[in-house]
């Protein structure tokens, strides 16, 4: 049983005067129990609508979805689930405080607890001094917090944020990273949307990229990484006079040989590769050549 | 039914807290205010004067109160994309739908036991003041106030199914006040045909007319007012039939209406 599991999820949204927008397509993943798992996709993939779908908020055209063997469509599915919706709004007559013992009590978490973890995910997320105010007068980002806050309340053991980055000053990026990697080493799984690369290398172990409703690859991010090795920047030492030189992947082994039989020294050897971005890149415009 | 209870909460804070309940309280404080002073102009009647315009008072306010606060129920918290994050909680939809009408309901209940006290207070002034031959028939004003509240609390469960459906607050709105008006008048319509007037029209039109009266709600079921205002005797069948028509016609509503929010999405 996996954390998360989607089988071949379509989804068609009937828009205004019945023009049909296909947001997904035999959309089938699935999220192991204790990884981090990276949504990759351009504004528009579906992304959202998958985590919708995945939440109960919005009924598949085709498919189904469950967690820890639940089906997406039971509320009590997300008894386990930390969510954090895509720029969350909280009522805002309420205290950010008030709006965590709501969430704690629909958990069925006693008060004691609440008081406890609220304090816990108030002070982790920098918000302690805004608790007591309405979430009316929360800047964007205090509210990307509360929401992140409040997915983490009740200690789940899966994680279902859409795009929990988004919104945050670097200062709060760098602690949102922080957080998930510290989360996989408490056992966690965390699965996540985003457009930006960077942050899928730093915590990812898995990554899925989705492209106009279609998951177009789902790969471990150590595999992408190293199938983007091209060459290798090598950097030599021939009588005390330095010298960089690029070697192409498949020339390495030969490079190496050659160079013992000189009286050269290696000073450094880093592979040169395409990051995530290329990767992604790659995808997205092989997906836009097809559909042409 | 575990969270029932965190949206009932949820909501009686939140109208609580709306500034817009605050201005409104303080418009029905004065209206009470007003209302001896408005009584005293007539002569004749003092008692039954008072004691008329205190019902419609209170029928009135429980109808701005009632359409307001249901007609902005649901739609607004889908709109403004509360439940984005609420329905993510391992909650029901229809724990959401129905925590929502039971605070209303408790707080148009508590307005008219608020409103009724009030009464009871202004009409005692004023039959002190100026003495009726017939005394003040209390037991009859407490159940037309009852009734009245009864009243309410279903027209919130018709605002509350059109608020599930809507994306704003016209057709919530402008459905539960015509509801309102076209309930007000079935009973007279019906009548009128079911008489003599009846026979002179189409079999067909009677029959369509007979639906619509059975499809829309009877507020004339209701109206013990004159009772009140007169201190004329009461019998217990048409409360019996009012309180039974109340829980059939309600529950139909909030079934309907937790079946249309399920089928909503949330985008
Ligand atoms: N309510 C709706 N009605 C019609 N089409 C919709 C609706 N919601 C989304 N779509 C369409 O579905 C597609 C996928 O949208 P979705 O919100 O899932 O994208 P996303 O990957 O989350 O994008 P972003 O990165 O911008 O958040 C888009 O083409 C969008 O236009
Ligand atoms: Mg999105």
């Amino acid at each position: 049983m996996h954390a998360l599991e989607i089988v071949t999820l379509s989804k068609r949204y009937l828009g205004k005067r019945l023009k049909r927008v296909d947001a997904l397509q035999d959309l089938s993943l699935e999220v192991r129990t204790g990884e981090v798992f990276g949504f990759l996709g351009p504004n528009g993939a579906g992304k959202s609508t998958t985590i919708k779908t995945v939440m109960g908020q919005i009924k598949p055209t085709a498919g189904h979805a469950s967690i820890f063997g639940r089906p997406a469509t039971e509320s009590s599915s997300r008894l386990r689930v930390g969510y954090l919706p895509e720029n969350p709004s909280f009522y805002e007559f309420l205290t950010g405080r008030e709006y965590l013992h709501f969430v704690g009590k629909t958990f069925s978490l006693n008060n004691s607890m609440i008081t406890e973890q609220s304090e816990h995910v108030l002070e982790l997320l920098e918000l302690t001094h805004a608790a007591d105010r309405p979430i009316k007068g929360y800047s964007k980002g205090m509210v990307q917090r509360l929401g992140l806050a409040q997915a983490m309340l009740h200690d789940p053991d899966l994680y279902v944020l859409d795009e929990p980055m988004s919104g945050l000053d670097p200062l709060g990026r760098a602690l949102v990273k922080e957080i998930i990697k510290n989360l996989k080493k408490q056992g966690k799984t965390i699965f996540f949307s985003t457009h930006i690369t960077a942050d899928i290398e730093v915590v990812c172990d898995r990554v899925g990229i989705i492209a106009k409703g279609r998951l177009m690859a789902v790969d471990t991010v150590e595999n992408i990484l190293q199938s983007g090795v091209e060459g290798y920047q090598i950097q030599v030492s021939r009588h005390g006079h330095v010298e960089e030189l690029l070697v192409a992947k498949d020339r390495l082994k030969e490079f190496m040989a050659e160079l013992v039989t000189s009286d050269a020294v290696v000073e450094r050897i880093e592979p040169k590769r395409k990051d995530m971005e290329a990767f992604f890149l790659d995808i997205v415009s092989k997906e836009k050549h097809s559909a042409q | 039914m575990g969270n029932f209870h965190c949206f009932y909460s949820l909501t009686v804070k939140a109208l609580i807290r709306d500034r817009l309940v605050h201005i409104f309280s303080l418009v029905v404080a004065t209206v009470f205010l007003l209302i001896p002073v408005f009584s005293m102009f007539s002569m004749r009647q003092v008692q039954e004067l008072s004691i008329t315009l205190c019902l419609s008072a209170i029928s009135f306010i429980l109808l701005i109160f009632t359409i307001l606060s249901g007609a902005s129920s649901v739609w607004r918290d889908v709109e403004k994309r509360y439940t984005a994050s609420i329905l993510g909680l391992p909650v029901s939809r229809a724990e959401f739908v129905l925590g929502k009408f039971s605070a209303i309901a408790v707080l148009i209940v508590a307005s008219a036991i608020i409103m009724g006290f009030v009464s009871c207070l202004v009409i005692t002034l004023i039959t002190l003041r100026y003495p009726a031959d017939i005394p003040v028939n209390w037991l009859n004003l407490f159940v037309a106030v009852s009734a009245d509240a009864l009243k309410y609390v279903m027209l919130l469960s018709i605002a509350l199914l059109f608020s599930t459906m809507s994306t704003s607050f016209f057709l919530p709105f402008f459905a539960s006040i015509s509801v309102y008006f076209a309930g007000n008048a079935s009973q007279e319509v019906f009548d009128y045909v079911a008489g003599e007037y009846g026979t002179t029209i189409p079999f067909l039109s009677r029959m369509i007319i007979k639906c619509v009266y059975y499809v829309i709600p009877n507020f004339a079921v209701f109206n013990m007012k004159v009772q009140a205002i007169y201190a004329l005797p009461l019998t217990p069948a048409p409360i019996f039939y009012a309180i039974l028509y109340f829980i059939c016609y309600t529950g139909i509503m909030l079934c309907l209406s937790v079946w249309s929010f399920n089928r909503r999405e949330l985008v």
